[in-house]
């Protein structure tokens, strides 16, 4: 397993942000295959390349299994669930599993672990591939931007988590969010960073730029990236509503840009079955 | 969730959606209760980020109003809101709103007594003439100047005309207000509205504490605005006259404006003179004399009940201290702190231009005063953080500087806590300059820490 430790890194210099992205390893070997194989459609193939890394079998397997998937019975083989996944969500799968490599062992800023992180995993990927649906697109490379957000939570916590009573002050008296206080100590934003790891890890160009859209403050002169920024920082918060994330400590890590999904509310509403 | 505190507002600020599922997670009784220790006069939820809310999704909030304002008198509602979430709140709750609404955070201030700025003009529209009038009162009060429209129709026409007034006040909705004796402070003297009977039930309306703190943090004017004072009974009066017995050991002055001796005996004014107290017709009496202000103690905090020496517990207690004040300025400047001298004597500062200061004080298992005193440009530096640009409005940094000595207070208060030693912190105050923190502090002995950020000195000093 490749289990990453970054979050020794301190805070908030640009150095330490340097740090961090110079910790991120190269794609593994059997990752870069398997993303390889399921991109020319080889699940079969992808399957068996995968079966070899124990760690990212748990993982799949786990993943699958939650109840937003809706299996039935329990999925274990890898090409089954490559199998039913199909190839763009298998792929959008496997991204998880990297971002999830960069997951710390302990949680600290936030109240989260391992399994309430793949839960949140899951979750948003389910709901993009649901938003994805609705307006009509397929496309791999759009399928596995979703699993970029995530790494926003992993980068913050790892350079807040050495400061937090600090932090905590900080934000007690102004209301400041963590991506704010970071681009104002070190000109640099959260989703900046998460730009760096997708181009380290090889991700698709336009999956950064739908990430950085979903900001909701670095808006795409792009309007179908814009547009998917839009849904995708709304299903953030959607997501960062529920209960166990509001626990955690997710619910305002970053700011909710009410005004730049305005447009989209209400067929998101309908789609999520809101009422 | 925590909330943020200003102008004694505390706001909770949820983002994205309420619903029964997930209400109750983002606030509990225990963010009320720590919110209300802070002293705050409104307890408020900003709607500004949540974009879906439902009946369900108030409600806990509702509930939990409800027992903060029972227990400690305290204005709570939401802000921030548009008309359609305005809407919305009135449907729901038709006839039963016990909570305020404010459409901003801005016009809630324009309510709390702890909002520094006066005589705003405000133009005011309700649809309910009981509101209308609940509102240019209670802001008639607070020391704004109120105009208050009848309908609708003359409401859009005046509003359109934006630069005859610093505010426009609609959709927004008083519900109970608070009951205690509310407190501000103008410059360096405190003001405590009372209002109607004042009879025994002051011992409990009044805050002792905060009084008591503000004596020790260095406050000396202490003026009761009693305008709206119909009498008083002899409860009221032996309170008063124990209250400017504690004041004359710090050397304080107390003063009362306003009050009228129509209901009340003119014997109790005697009495109370006899104790102390001053009595004046106008605020302005006050405010504007700046001669009588420096007398009544106003700029001058020089006397101090008993001068007090820096004790073991607080000298063992050091190294937290100055670790807390070194991290938050770190933080807050992001350069690195190199300490260059720890002596034990009176205050020293060696050029006093260009420095301003602040300091805030700490009571409970142990008690004390910490006062950070800047470079004017290093304290820029230090709130660009807070304020999110570079300025030089001197009134916006000293502002800052509060808040920046509020964090550090809070973190001496968590520094100590690891070590079960619990105590609270007063409001933080600042020095424009360095004479008038030298007239609070001149005579005290305590440590001083010299320390150097990025080669610019800053000091720290800690005393009793």
């Amino acid at each position: 397993m490749y289990k990453i430790q970054i979050n020794e890194v301190y805070m908030t210099t640009k150095e330490d942000i340097a740090n961090f992205i110079d910790k991120i390893p190269p794609t593994p070997k059997v990752l870069k295959e398997t993303l390889f194989l399921l991109n020319t459609g080889e699940l079969t193939k992808a399957a068996k390349v995968a079966e070899t890394d124990l760690a990212l079998r748990a993982y799949l397997k786990s993943i699958v299994n939650k109840p937003i998937y809706g299996f039935r019975n329990e999925v274990s083989d890898i090409g089954q669930i490559f199998g039913i996944l199909g190839v763009s969500l298998s792929y959008q799968t496997v991204y998880n599993y990297m971002i999830n490599l960069l997951s710390p062992s302990k949680w600290t800023l936030f109240k989260l672990n391992e399994k309430s992180f793949h839960t949140l995993q899951a979750n948003l990927s389910k709901k993009w591939d649901l938003i994805l649906e609705h307006l009509n697109i397929d496309n791999k490379d759009i399928h596995s931007s979703i699993t970029l957000l995530p790494s926003s939570i992993i980068v913050c916590e790892a350079l807040f988590s050495k400061s937090i009573d600090d932090v905590k002050l900080l934000r007690n008296t102004k209301s400041l969010d963590y991506n704010t206080i970071l681009s104002r100590l070190c000109n640099v934003t959260l989703f900046d960073i998460c730009e760096k790891i997708a181009v380290k890890w090889g991700m698709d160009e336009i999956i950064p730029k739908i990430v950085q859209a979903s900001s909701g403050i670095k808006h795409s002169n792009d309007e179908e990236i814009d547009n998917l920024g839009k849904w995708m920082h709304l299903l953030l918060f959607y997501e960062l509503s529920q209960t166990q994330f509001v626990d955690a400590g997710l619910n305002d890590f970053i700011d909710f840009q009410i005004d730049y999904v305005g447009d989209i509310y209400d067929d998101f509403a309908t789609l999520m079955e809101i009422s | 969730m925590k909330a943020v505190v200003k102008n004694g507002v505390g706001v909770f600020s949820p983002q994205g959606f309420l619903d029964a599922n997930n209400n109750s997670a983002f606030l509990s009784v225990e963010d009320m209760e720590a919110t209300t220790n802070l002293k705050v006069d409104m307890i408020l939820v900003s709607m500004k980020k949540v974009i879906f809310f439902n009946r369900n999704g108030l409600d806990v909030f509702i509930k939990l109003f409800a027992k903060i304002r029972k227990k400690n008198h305290t204005v709570v509602g939401f802000c921030d809101y548009d008309h359609k979430k305005y809407a919305s709140i009135k449907k729901f709750y038709k006839n039963d709103i016990n909570f305020s609404l404010f459409k901003s955070l801005e016009i809630a201030y324009l309510f709390s007594s702890n909002f520094k700025e006066k005589d705003k003009k405000i133009l005011l529209y309700s649809s309910d003439k009981h509101q209308r009038s609940a509102m240019a009162i209670e802001l008639h009060n607070n020391g704004h100047h109120p105009l208050i429209i009848q309908t609708q129709k003359e409401f859009e026409e005046k509003k359109v005309i934006r630069d005859l007034y610093d505010y426009v006040i609609c959709d927004s909705y008083l519900g109970e207000m608070g009951n205690m004796i509310a407190s501000r402070v103008t410059g360096n003297a405190i003001i405590y509205s009372v209002s109607s009977y004042l009879d025994a039930d002051i011992s409990d309306s009044f805050n002792i504490q905060y009084h008591k703190n503000s004596l020790n943090v260095g406050f000396r004017l202490f003026i009761f605005d009693a305008y709206k004072v119909i009498s008083m009974n002899v409860h009221a009066l032996n309170f008063f006259s124990r209250l400017a017995s504690y004041a004359a050991e710090y050397n304080a002055s107390i003063a009362f404006v306003g009050l009228s001796f129509d209901k009340t005996p003119e014997v109790f004014k005697e009495n109370l003179e006899d104790s102390g107290i001053l009595f004046y017709e106008q605020m302005d009496d006050i405010l504007e004399n700046k001669e009588l202000l420096k007398e009544l103690g106003a700029s001058s905090a020089a006397n101090i009940k008993q001068k007090r020496v820096i004790n073991k517990a607080t000298v063992i207690e050091l190294p937290r201290f100055i670790d807390a004040t070194v991290a938050t300025i770190e933080m807050m400047t992001n350069s690195k702190a190199i300490k260059e001298a720890v002596e034990v004597h009176n205050i020293e500062i060696t050029d006093k231009k260009d420095k301003i200061a602040s300091s805030i004080g700490y009571y409970g298992d142990m008690d004390g005063m910490v006062i950070l005193i800047f470079p004017t440009h290093i304290a820029k530096k230090a709130c660009e953080l807070l304020i999110g640009e570079t300025t030089e409005d001197m009134e916006l940094i000293i502002d800052t500087l509060a808040e920046l000595a509020n964090i550090v207070g809070g973190k001496i208060k968590t520094l100590l806590s690891d070590d079960n030693i619990n105590v609270d912190i007063t409001l933080p105050r600042t020095y424009q300059d360095i004479d008038s923190l030298l007239e609070v502090v001149a005579n005290r002995k305590g440590v001083q820490v010299d320390l150097s950020f990025d080669d610019n000195k800053f000091l720290f000093f800690l005393t009793r």
